[in-house]
């Protein structure tokens, strides 16, 4: 999981614009999502991939696996939108059940075809912004977007102590897999439930811990942290813009 | 093969591929593109109310504690790693709970609600569970349906003397069921059946997704328990910091 993130730090272009690539690929997403065009989408879904692989740190192997991941929400999900129960036959294919028919007709089939390439073009968008994008440079073009001050300094202490916390965890399931825990269900759930309350009580420890050394610093009520700023060429915007006006122009044209 | 052989053989691949099938991601984050913009920015709109509310309220505790926010950073990330984690299972297949009943029990519905956002959001860009167009749904249904309905569940359980861990047990499972239903009816009114509507494609959604999140609730609960009982025995001294210490 956490692996996204370290693709995210090495990514070839980290160095590029936070705010042009977010543009880049949250406008790709809203476009899809919002004109549903299938060739259009199509289209967004080849060119995200292909910036992806030639932009991002990861091997075409592991994009198809990471493309994989929501895979049992499509299955489960689809099946409710292609199949129906009616009293005549439908047309694709149909299924005596009973004294009905359960089966896929041509307008249940065209919405889920649309469905599945608005999903995996605007998942492909998602995956560009991860891949390239490390958090803390999301959190800069979210202050710039005049975010909430609270919420963004809740966001950077949440993000950091994420990785505190995974590592308690893994530390405590290791000393417990040393220990013998984790063989059957039981024992499982049992390691499992011990382990998430001493990381309650720890992770309740360490913010008293980070309180106190915020203190020491003078904090007072406001987080301040250096930034570090990527200033975006006007190549980059004329790009990004070009690609956006285009994409918009063809669903114009299209619907 | 004889006809009992035969439909042993049948039961036993149907129970494989049930079974088998890779539950990695949880199967309650919509994904990201799957609701129409109308219906995305109108689940959004309607967790606003209750963002707001969280948010006010814990912009005056941390104006008065400072340390609360840091309380509060931690419930999150609590709650992030929570969700990361494998539910241990019966069947091998591998889930993740969603972690907001517990975290409505412990912290609160109201600070649930904005943690509940920012999780939701590193889930989607740390994860790639959930999205972003479908921020707003993912978070009417599990940052503020779930939490509050375990919320209240646990309050009227503790009200009416039922035994701590029964009222554990049932919020966090009852929560976790609402949280699927709510989804359901999410997928339901955004994608309605050819034959039957909304309602039709309602009840399809429940009855497929009632396959995984069912057995989910139940372990969600148990573990629930577990964590609560653990953590009253080695922890006195913390629990007065939790919103849980005030019932």
């Amino acid at each position: 999981m956490i692996l996204l993130d370290k693709l995210a730090y090495s990514s070839p272009i980290r160095q590029k614009s936070p705010a042009v690539k977010s543009l880049f690929s949250v406008g790709s997403l809203l476009l899809c999502v919002g004109f549903r065009q299938t060739n259009v989408c199509m289209l967004v879904f080849l060119f995200m991939m292909f910036c992806t692989l030639r932009f991002a740190n990861v091997s075409a192997k592991k994009y198809f696996h990471l493309m994989l991941m929501p895979f049992v929400f499509l299955m489960l999900s689809s099946v409710a939108i292609l199949f129906f129960v009616s009293s005549t036959p439908p047309e694709l294919l149909s299924i005596p059940f009973f004294s009905r028919y359960i089966g896929i007709s041509k307008a249940s089939f065209s919405h889920w075809y649309q469905l599945m390439t608005v999903a995996f073009s605007s998942v492909a968008c998602l995956y560009f912004l991860i891949l390239t994008t490390p958090i803390t440079d999301l959190l800069t073009v979210l202050r710039k977007l005049h975010c909430p001050r609270l919420f963004l300094e809740l966001m950077l202490l949440i993000y950091r102590a994420i990785f505190v916390m995974l590592d308690i965890a893994s530390a405590i399931q290791t000393a417990q897999n040393c220990r013998l825990g984790n063989r059957s269900f039981r024992s499982k759930l049992s390691c499992m439930g011990q382990m998430l309350s001493v990381m309650l009580v720890r992770s309740l420890k360490k913010s008293s811990i980070l309180y106190d050394a915020m203190e020491s610093r003078f904090y007072d009520g406001k987080i301040r942290v250096m930034e570090e700023s990527y200033p975006a060429t006007a190549r980059d915007w004329i790009l990004c813009g070009g690609w956006l006006i285009f994409c918009t122009i063809l669903c114009l044209i299209l619907s | 093969m004889k006809k009992s052989e035969k439909r042993l053989f049948t039961l036993s691949v149907a129970a494989a591929l049930l079974f088998a099938m890779p539950t990695s991601a949880s199967a309650m984050h919509i994904m990201e593109g799957y609701l129409p913009m109308g219906h995305a920015i109108a689940w959004g709109a309607l967790c606003l109310p209750f963002l707001a509310a969280g948010f006010i309220s814990i912009k005056k505790t941390v104006s008065q504690h400072r340390k609360t926010l840091l309380i509060l950073a931690m419930a999150g990330a609590y709650a992030f790693v929570l969700s990361s984690l494998k539910l241990p299972s019966v069947t091998g297949s591998s889930s993740h709970p969603t972690g907001t009943g517990l975290g409505a029990i412990l912290f609160g519905p109201a600070a649930m609600c904005v943690i509940g956002v920012i999780v939701l959001l590193f889930q989607a860009l740390l994860l790639a569970h959930g999205g972003l167009t479908t921020l707003g749904a993912n978070t009417f249904s599990m940052a503020i349906a779930g939490p509050f309905l375990s919320y209240g569940v646990y309050r009227l359980c503790r009200k009416y003397k039922v035994n701590k861990s029964v009222s554990v047990f049932l919020a966090t499972a009852l929560g976790d069921l609402f949280t699927y239903c709510i989804t359901s009816v999410q997928l339901g009114i955004a994608h309605p059946s050819a034959e039957g509507g909304v309602t039709a494609s309602i009840a399809t959604f429940m009855g497929i997704f009632a396959v995984t999140q069912i057995p989910l609730a139940i372990v969600e609960g148990l573990l629930s328990v577990v964590v609560i009982l653990a953590f009253e025995s080695y922890a006195s001294s913390e629990l007065s910091e939790l919103a849980y210490a005030n019932y």
